[in-house]
C-alpha cells in the first residue's frame, strides 16, 4: 500500500510537470516529500536499531536488589524451621562433587514480576534431585534460568549465579547451554508434531558435530525406548502421549546431555505410564546422568530423587531427603494428597433426579481412518451425579467428551439427556439443552477480567440484542444488573469472590481452572462436563477441586461428569466409575469395584504404582 | 483454443516464478514469523544488480552476483536491525520491515530513475512457436529454472540438517532451542535463502515480456505477496501453489479483457488481490497453511 502510494506520488510529479510536492530547493537540489518521508523512516528505523543496541548493553548491568519482599515469607521461613528438624538428617551428606550449583537465584519478568528471591540449590554429580512446589511457586521459573529460555518469556536474572561444571550459565542462550551439557526437556513434551520420530531425534542431535557419536547416541535412544524404534518415519503429533513422552526425553538424551532437567515429566499421563516415566528417569541416572526433575506428581518425584527441594512463592521452603520429606505430615497433605482417599464419595440426591435427566450413552462408536476411537460403548450417568471416565492416554475419552457436546457426531450409537437425543444435535443446541463443559487446556480470555469471562457464559441466557446493549436501554441494564448478580454468587460458590475484576490471565494456574468451571456454571448447566479439572495441580489444590466440584454438585443438584487420571481425586469424588480402553468400555461400577477389576489394574493403575491406592485398599478391607 | 493453450502455458511459467518469490516470503514467515515486507524491493535490488552489471560480466556472472548483493543485504538485515531490535517480537519487527521497504524502494527507484534496463538474458526476445500461437523463450526457462530450484530448495528442507532445524525452528522455537538449535543461525540462513530466490525470482519475472528493470517494477512483483498468502504464510508447498494459481489468474484476465471488460479495464492488474480476498473469505489461514489448531 504504502509502496503504492509512494509510486503515485512519483509518477504524478513528473507527468504533470509541476513541483507541487517540492518543498524547498537549495543550491540546485530539490528536496520533495517523498524524501522528506524517507528520513523520516530511516529515523525510525534506526531509532529503533540503537534502542536495542542500548538495552543489550544495559540489560546486563543492572544492579541487583539488596532485599525482596514477597507475601508468606514469614510463614514459610517458620515452617522451615519446623521441617528442617525433622526432616533434616545430618548423616545425608551431598557429596560436594556438585553438577549444579544454583546461589542465590532472583529472576523478575518484566521488570517488576518477582517470580523467584533468592533461590539456592545444589545438584550433586550422578544424583537426581526434585524440585516439588504448587503452581506458580516458581518451579519452571527455576528451569528457564538454568537452560537460558527465559529471555522468550520476558524474565531476566536479576541477581544470583547459575554454575553448572565450572561454566556460568546466567545470559548463556539456549542452545550454547545445550552445547555446555544441560538439557531440559520441556513441560508439555513439546515434540515436533510435523516432524517424524526419526527427525524429531536428529534435531537434538545437531548439537554435536561428530557423526558416529550422533550415529550412537540414536541407537542408544532407540534401545531405550524399543516404542520409537518401531515407527522412525512416523508423525510426532500421531503419537500417543506416553510415547510422546518417551520421545521427548529420547530427543534431549541425543545432546549427549550430563544433566538432564525434567519439567513435569507425568503430565496428563497414565499412572501405568508413569510407572514406566520413572523407571526411564533410573535407568538414565543409572548411566551417570544427573537429573533435576520438576514434578506435581511429589510421589513419582520423591520416589526417583534422593534429594528433594520444596518451592513456595520463590523461595525454597524446605529440602531433604526424599524419604524424610515423604514421611513428613505437611509433604503428605500438600503434595501427596493423603486426605483425598478419605472423602465421601457424593450420594444421588433424591429431588436433584426430578429436575435433571438421566444421561443414556447407548452403543456409541466413531472411528477415524483406521482406528476405531469408541467402540460400542454404553453407560448410563445417574441424575445428580458424580460420574467419572478413566482410562490411559488415547483412550477415548477427550473424544467421548466431543461426542457428548456435539463436536464429533456418532457413527453408530446415540446419546439421550433426559427425553431429548443429543446425537443429532449441533453443539449450540446441545449447550441450550443444558449441557456445559470445560477444557483440559484453558480456554478462555486472558487479557478480560474474571467477572467477564464469567459474563461470557450468561450469553447464552441474555436476551438484550446488542442494539439494545449499545444504546444502553433499561430493561437491557436491568438484565444485565441480574447476570451480574448471579456471576457474583457462582464466583462465591467456586471461591472466586474475591478476584472478580482481576484479569484472568494474571491468576494463578489453579484459580483459571477455576474460572473455567465458573464460566460453565454461569450457563446454568442440567450437566457439566469437565474435561482434566485438575491436570497440573499439586495434591492440595486438586483436593480443593474435590471439595469445590462436590460443593457444586450438591448445592445446584446437577450431574457432573469427569475425565480424569488423578486416581485419588476420581476415587473419592464419582460415585461411579466407567473405565475406557482403547475405545472400549472395560469397567463400569462404583469406585471400589472398579480398582478390584483386574482388566482395570492391568490396562491402567498399573501392578506397582499407586502405592496410595494399594495402601487404602488394604485399609477398607481390614475395615470391612 | 491454442490461445488457451498459450495462456495456459505463460500462466504456469509465470506462475512458478510467482511461487519463486512467495517461497522466499514463505521462509522468512517459517523461521521467524516475521512478514517480510522488504521481499519484493529485495528482489528489485538483486534484478538491477543484474541489469546494472550484465554488460560487463555478462548474464550468468551478473546473476551470481545479484544473488549475493540480495543475499548479503537481507542477511545484514537480519543480523544490524532485526537482531538489535528492542522488542524482537514478529510484529514489531514485521513493521520495521516495511520501514526498510519504503527506503529500499525508494532508493532503487532513484536510482533508476526513467530508464528501463534490459537484463541482458540469453533468450532475449525469441518467441517458439506451439501452434498458432507464440511463446516467449524465456518463459519456458524461468519454469525450468523455477522448478529446478523448488526441487532443490524442497529437498534441502527435507533432508538436510539445516531443513530439518528450520521446521523444528519454525514449529516451536522454544523447544528447538532447548534443543540446541541455534535460532540466530536458522534466521540468518533463511533470510540469506530468500534473497537469493528473491534474485532469480525477480530476473525472470522482468525479463521479456516483463517489462525490464524499471520504476514500476517493484509494484509489479508485489502480486507475490497475495501468492504466500493465498497458500498460507506458512507452507512452502502452498507458496509454489498459490504463485501458480496467481500467475493463472493474472494471464487468463489479461488475455480474456475484453470479455471481462465489464469488471474494468487493467482488472487483471488487481486480480491477484481479489483472487486473495475470495481465498482468504473462504480459509481464512490460506489454502495450505496451519490452523491454529487447539485441542478441544
Amino acid at each position: 500500500m504504502v509502496i503504492a502510494f509512494r509510486a503515485q506520488l512519483d509518477v504524478d510529479m513528473e507527468i504533470d510537470g509541476r513541483h507541487i510536492l517540492d518543498f524547498w530547493r537549495f543550491s540546485g537540489h530539490t528536496i520533495k516529500l517523498p524524501d522528506i518521508f524517507t528520513a523520516w523512516c530511516l529515523f525510525l528505523v534506526g531509532q529503533e536499531w540503537l534502542r536495542g543496541v542500548v538495552s543489550n548493553v544495559t540489560q546486563s548491568r543492572v544492579a541487583p536488589p539488596t532485599e525482596m519482599t514477597l507475601p508468606g515469607r514469614e510463614a514459610n521461613g517458620a515452617r522451615r524451621t519446623m521441617i528442617s528438624k525433622e526432616a533434616t538428617d545430618p548423616t545425608f551428606v551431598p557429596s560436594r562433587d556438585l553438577a549444579l550449583a544454583v546461589r542465590n537465584l532472583h529472576v523478575a519478568y518484566g521488570g517488576a514480576v518477582k517470580a523467584l528471591a533468592g533461590v539456592s540449590l545444589d545438584v550433586p554429580r550422578g544424583s537426581v534431585v526434585a524440585i516439588l512446589g504448587n503452581n506458580g511457586a516458581g518451579k519452571s521459573t527455576l528451569l528457564r534460568s538454568i537452560s537460558g529460555t527465559l529471555p522468550m518469556h520476558g524474565g531476566s536474572i536479576v541477581a544470583g549465579t547459575v554454575i553448572f561444571d565450572g561454566n556460568g550459565l546466567e545470559g548463556m542462550d539456549p542452545a550454547r547451554v545445550v552445547r555446555t551439557g544441560v538439557v531440559q526437556v520441556p513441560e508439555g513434551r513439546r515434540i515436533f508434531g510435523e516432524l517424524t520420530v526419526d527427525e524429531n531425534l536428529r534435531v537434538a542431535s545437531l548439537a554435536s558435530t561428530d557423526r558416529s557419536h550422533r550415529m550412537a547416541a540414536r541407537a542408544h535412544v532407540y534401545d531405550l525406548f524399543p516404542r520409537l524404534a518401531e515407527r522412525p518415519n512416523q508423525r510426532g503429533s500421531l503419537l500417543s502421549g506416553g510415547e510422546q513422552q518417551m520421545l521427548a526425553i529420547g530427543r534431549a538424551l541425543m545432546t549427549s546431555p550430563r544433566l538432564l532437567l525434567l519439567d513435569e515429566p507425568s503430565l496428563g499421563l497414565a499412572p501405568n505410564l508413569v510407572g514406566q516415566i520413572a523407571e526411564v528417569v533410573l535407568d538414565i541416572n543409572r548411566e551417570g546422568i544427573s537429573v533435576l526433575i520438576v514434578e506435581q506428581d511429589a510421589a513419582m518425584a520423591l520416589e526417583v530423587a534422593e534429594w528433594a527441594y520444596v518451592l513456595e512463592v520463590g523461595q525454597v521452603s524446605l529440602e531433604g531427603r526424599s524419604q524424610d520429606l515423604a514421611n513428613s505430615a505437611g509433604i503428605h497433605d500438600s503434595y501427596l494428597g493423603g486426605r483425598q482417599l478419605a472423602g465421601p464419595a457424593s450420594k444421588p440426591r433424591a429431588e436433584a433426579a426430578s429436575e435433571v435427566g438421566d444421561l443414556r450413552i447407548e452403543d456409541v462408536s466413531l472411528r477415524f481412518g483406521g482406528i476405531r476411537a469408541l467402540s460400542d460403548v454404553s453407560f448410563v450417568v445417574d441424575p445428580g451425579t458424580v460420574h467419572a471416565v478413566i482410562g490411559p492416554n488415547g483412550a477415548g475419552k477427550s473424544t467421548l467428551i466431543n461426542v457428548l457436546t456435539g463436536v464429533y457426531t456418532a457413527d453408530r450409537g446415540r446419546v439421550l439427556f433426559g427425553e431429548s437425543e443429543l446425537t443429532s444435535m449441533r453443539p449450540h443446541q446441545i449447550g441450550n439443552m443444558g449441557v456445559s463443559r470445560t477444557f483440559q487446556n484453558i480456554a478462555m480470555s486472558s487479557d478480560a477480567s474474571v467477572a467477564d469471562n464469567l459474563m461470557l457464559g450468561r450469553h447464552r441466557l441474555t436476551r438484550a440484542g446488542f442494539v439494545a446493549a449499545g444504546f444502553r436501554m433499561p430493561w437491557a441494564l436491568r438484565e444485565q444488573r441480574a447476570h451480574r448478580a448471579r456471576v457474583e454468587e457462582i464466583a462465591e460458590l467456586v471461591g472466586l469472590g474475591e478476584f472478580l475484576d482481576e484479569s484472568a490471565g494474571s491468576l494463578p494456574y489453579g484459580y483459571q481452572k477455576l474460572v473455567e468451571l465458573g464460566r460453565a456454571l454461569c450457563t446454568e448447566p442440567q450437566l457439566l462436563l469437565l474435561d482434566e479439572p485438575v491436570a497440573g495441580m499439586s495434591a492440595s489444590e486438586s483436593a480443593e477441586m474435590a471439595s469445590i466440584i462436590r460443593r457444586v454438585q450438591e448445592e445446584l443438584g446437577i450431574s457432573v461428569v469427569v475425565v480424569e487420571h488423578n486416581m485419588p481425586f476420581v476415587m473419592g469424588l464419582a460415585s461411579r466409575v466407567t473405565v475406557l480402553d482403547f475405545g472400549r468400555l472395560i469397567a463400569d461400577g462404583s469406585p471400589y469395584e472398579v480398582r478390584r477389576d483386574p482388566d482395570v489394574i492391568s490396562a491402567y493403575l498399573g501392578g506397582s504404582e499407586d502405592r496410595e491406592i494399594r495402601e487404602a485398599l488394604e485399609r477398607e478391607d481390614r475395615a470391612q | 483454443m491454442s490461445y488457451f493453450l498459450s495462456l495456459l502455458v505463460s500462466g504456469i511459467s509465470i506462475g512458478f516464478v510467482y511461487g519463486l518469490i512467495a517461497l522466499g516470503f514463505v521462509i522468512i514467515f517459517k523461521a521467524t514469523k516475521v512478514v517480510n515486507f522488504t521481499h519484493a524491493a529485495i528482489a528489485l535490488l538483486g534484478a538491477y544488480v543484474v541489469a546494472r552489471t550484465h554488460e560487463s560480466l555478462g548474464f550468468w556472472l551478473a546473476l551470481l552476483v545479484g544473488i549475493a548483493v540480495a543475499v548479503l543485504v537481507n542477511v545484514l538485515i537480519d543480523v544490524l536491525v532485526l537482531g538489535n531490535a528492542r522488542r524482537p517480537d514478529p510484529g514489531t519487527l514485521s513493521i520495521i520491515t516495511i520501514g526498510l521497504d519504503i527506503l529500499l524502494g525508494a532508493e532503487l527507484r532513484r536510482q533508476i530513475g526513467f530508464r528501463t534496463y534490459g537484463l541482458g538474458d540469453p533468450w532475449g526476445t525469441e518467441v517458439i512457436r506451439v501452434g498458432d500461437s507464440f511463446i516467449p523463450q524465456t518463459r519456458i526457462a524461468a519454469a525450468v529454472v523455477a522448478v529446478i530450484v523448488i526441487g532443490l530448495f524442497a529437498l534441502i528442507f527435507r533432508f538436510s540438517n539445516w531443513g530439518v532445524a528450520m521446521r523444528a525452528a519454525s514449529e516451536d522455537p522454544e523447544a528447538a532451542a532447548l534443543m540446541g538449535v541455534r535460532l540466530r543461525r536458522v534466521s540468518i540462513a533463511a533470510w540469506g535463502v530468500a534473497g537469493a530466490l528473491a534474485t532469480i525470482a525477480g530476473v525472470f519475472f522482468l525479463t521479456f515480456p516483463g517489462g525490464g528493470v524499471s520504476n514500476l517494477a517493484e509494484l509489479a512483483i508485489l502480486g507475490a505477496f497475495p501468492a504466500a498468502i493465498i497458500g498460507g504464510l506458512d507452507s512452502t508447498g502452498g507458496a509454489v501453489a498459490g504463485g501458480l494459481l496467481v500467475g493463472l489468474t493474472v494471464t487468463f484476465a489479461a488475455g480474456y479483457q475484453n470479455e471481462i471488460a465489464f469488471l474494468g479495464r487493467g482488472v487483471h492488474e488487481a486480480a491477484p488481490f481479489i483472487l486473495m480476498f475470495i481465498v482468504l473469505l473462504v480459509r481464512p489461514t490460506g489454502l495450505f497453511g496451519t490452523k491454529e489448531l487447539h485441542r478441544v
